[in-house]
């Protein structure tokens, strides 16, 4: 009955009328015949040396040898951090919304995980040692999240309110492992590589750019003539100008207009340029926010006798971003596959990484494969952007159906 | 009634908007402690401008509006100093609907008072008992029906003890079967003394409760009289003109 039933539904929804039947049976022909080169390809095929043999440049450069135990120190932190927070955010859907952050597959989400980890570094043909510390640390995530769902309720509140606050300070304490200083002997950026620059400078562009981009459609908004012209001026400049000539105009000029002679490196030269780009996008985007809400929101908070500043901080902007939000995902999103033009301008990232692995005579020809790797690395991280920002939009709705 | 119970005072009110319409005329009004002035009009005539002048949501280019005392300036500190002794409440409710009800209530008084946010809770919680709507304090806005949005509305300005009560047209959105419940609040909080300036088309609401009423047409006020007296003895044609169109 159950199957005769669902077979009735897929008979419905595929070969409704003979040009449906056509449409399908076409459709499937081709999906068949893609598929089966594509199968056929990277099991008898693709040669995966070139990927095993380079795993490390292109996970974090030429980082050296001696220093990487920082990179597992921090991978290990975000570990338990990420752990710890995922745990608690399931633990703790808002009683007062309907809408729950985690889906209830998020059991499969944790398995999915669990699995990748223990089969990437086989695939990978990693060392025992190395293949293990991944193992430990997956473990350790999965650890962590188990501990908090179960024993969080029992920590007192303000302790569960503040953890948020160990991700910024969880940035700075990377940034400085892995760039160097305070006592840890400093690591050229010039040494960074791989996924680890590409993360890099993708966070650190989108973390910078949004508060220049809120501050910048503040400004466009402004009552103050100057202060709106020279917001008008920057983003149309800035989006009237393709991102790779900004590129080189930043290698070329940025240390030229930053006040004191002070110019950073390369790396960070393009991190700024990238951030500066971003934001005038991001400006756009929450510009439409502010403009699709109700005056009378504004107007009532001032009649209640809050200042302007924070009728903005508590009023509008908190309003203005949600409906940002996907705009300025999708600005991110981009932002993370933008990073690939450095590669332009001679940083090895990981498009540059892959470009220098396939000039490497020992690997020709094997381009199918870097590059295959490459748009699964790059899916996977918007991947987890938009889900990202799926489940914060879902958590910051604060218009669910009257129960 | 001496100027000791003068709570609003505005002399010569002029208004132009920026695009050159004169809306308001040379307006004069007197609010006593303890009165509850309600203003009627046709639409156009200037009676929302006006009383939005009362806590400069409406700037002015001529004549003076003392509240409490304080003159209205230009000066960000002295509007923001009398906002906080002027509470509002507008025809589209203008909650804020990222908070919950109780959020609504204490967001002033926390961030412009400087109380105590436990303490505030209780007395917003007492309230939104007031209002009669107590067991809806931690839904939100969304969840709500026009008529109980208005109520939190009216509980979120009295939040903040305000010496006067300001009422834009605060029955005008709402479906006509939760008119009554709103203004059965509003009766209860001018029995309680509160000082009120209601801009309204609620004639029964006028009759029982208003001291004075007041008719606006074209940004001037026309006539102003006690409710028995405007609305059975009126003086002036536009006004017998007015009443026979709602009527």
């Amino acid at each position: 009955m159950e199957r005769s039933s669902s077979l009735q539904r897929l008979r419905a929804a595929l070969f409704a009328s003979r040009l449906d039947g056509l449409i399908t049976v076409v459709l499937l022909a081709a999906l068949l015949a893609g598929g089966q080169a594509l199968l056929h390809w990277l099991v008898f095929k693709a040669q995966w040396a070139v990927i095993q043999a380079n795993s490390t440049l292109f996970a974090i450069g030429r980082y050296p040898l001696d220093q990487q135990w920082r990179l597992w120190l921090l991978s290990v932190l975000l570990a338990a951090a990420t752990g710890v927070s995922w745990g608690w955010l399931r633990a703790f859907p808002r009683p007062d919304r309907r809408a729950r952050l985690w889906p209830a597959n998020d059991r499969l989400a944790a398995a999915v995980l669990a699995g990748l980890a223990l089969l990437l570094p086989l695939f990978l043909e990693l060392s025992a040692v190395i293949s293990q510390r991944w193992w430990g640390i997956t473990a350790l995530l999965l650890a962590c999240r188990w501990w908090a769902g179960r024993l969080g309720p029992a920590l007192p509140a303000a302790f569960r309110r503040g953890w948020p606050v160990i991700w910024p300070l969880l940035y700075l304490l990377g940034m400085t492992l892995i760039a160097g200083g305070l006592g840890l002997p400093v690591v050229s950026p010039s040494r960074w590589g791989g996924l680890l620059l590409t993360l890099i400078e993708a966070s650190f562009a989108i973390l910078l750019c949004f508060p220049l981009g809120v501050l910048l459609a503040l400004g466009r908004r402004s009552r103050l003539p100057l202060l709106r012209w020279l917001s008008v001026l920057y983003i149309e400049f800035i989006r009237g100008a393709p991102l790779i000539t900004l590129l080189f105009l930043g290698q070329n000029i940025l240390g030229l207009l930053l006040p004191g002679g002070f110019s950073p490196d390369r790396v960070w030269r393009a991190a700024w340029v990238l951030t500066f780009f971003a934001a005038a996008y991001v400006a756009e985007a929450v510009r439409s926010g502010l403009v699709a809400l109700p005056p009378g929101q504004m107007e009532a908070a001032r009649a209640l006798g809050l200042p302007v500043h924070q009728a903005m901080l508590k009023v509008v902007l908190p309003q203005a971003l949600r409906v940002a939000l996907p705009a300025m995902v999708g600005q991110f999103i981009n932002l993370l596959q933008d990073t690939t033009l450095l590669s332009l301008i001679g940083l090895f990232e990981l498009l540059g990484t892959a470009r220098a692995v396939m000039a490497n005579p020992a690997f020709l020809g094997k381009d199918a494969e870097v590059y295959l790797v490459l748009a699964v690395l790059f899916w996977c991280c918007c991947a987890a952007l938009g889900l990202g920002s799926r489940a914060l939009e879902t958590r910051l709705n604060s218009n669910p159906q009257p129960a | 009634m001496t100027d000791r119970d003068l709570m609003i005072e505005a002399r010569g009110v002029e208004k132009w908007y920026p695009n050159g319409y004169h809306a308001l005329r040379g307006v004069d009004l007197n609010v006593y402690r303890g009165e509850v002035v309600v203003i009627m009009g046709p639409s156009g005539s200037g009676k929302s401008t006006f009383i939005r002048t009362f806590n400069a949501l409406e700037d002015i280019q001529g004549g003076s509006i003392v509240v409490d005392g304080m003159t209205l300036s230009d000066d960000v500190r002295n509007i923001d100093a009398i906002r906080r002794e002027v509470g509002m409440v507008f025809q589209q409710f203008n909650l804020f609907p990222h908070l919950t009800v109780l959020e609504n209530l204490c967001l002033a008084p926390v961030l412009v008072r400087k109380r105590k946010k436990v303490e505030v809770e209780q007395e917003a919680l007492a309230l939104l008992e007031r209002v009669n709507i107590r067991e809806q304090a931690h839904k939100y806005p969304g969840q709500l029906s026009g008529g109980q949005q208005q109520r939190v509305a009216i509980a979120r300005s009295l939040c903040m003890e305000p010496r006067v009560m300001l009422f834009d047209e605060p029955t005008s959105a709402l479906d006509p079967e939760m008119v009554q419940e709103v203004l059965e609040v509003m009766q209860e909080l001018a029995r309680e003394g509160m000082t009120m300036v209601v801009v309204t088309h609620e004639v029964r609401f006028a009759r029982q409760v208003a001291s004075r009423v007041v008719l606006m047409a074209e940004g001037e006020v026309v006539e102003m009289a006690p409710p028995e007296q405007f609305f059975t003895a009126p003086q002036h044609e536009r006004t017998r003109q007015f009443l026979s169109q709602i009527a």
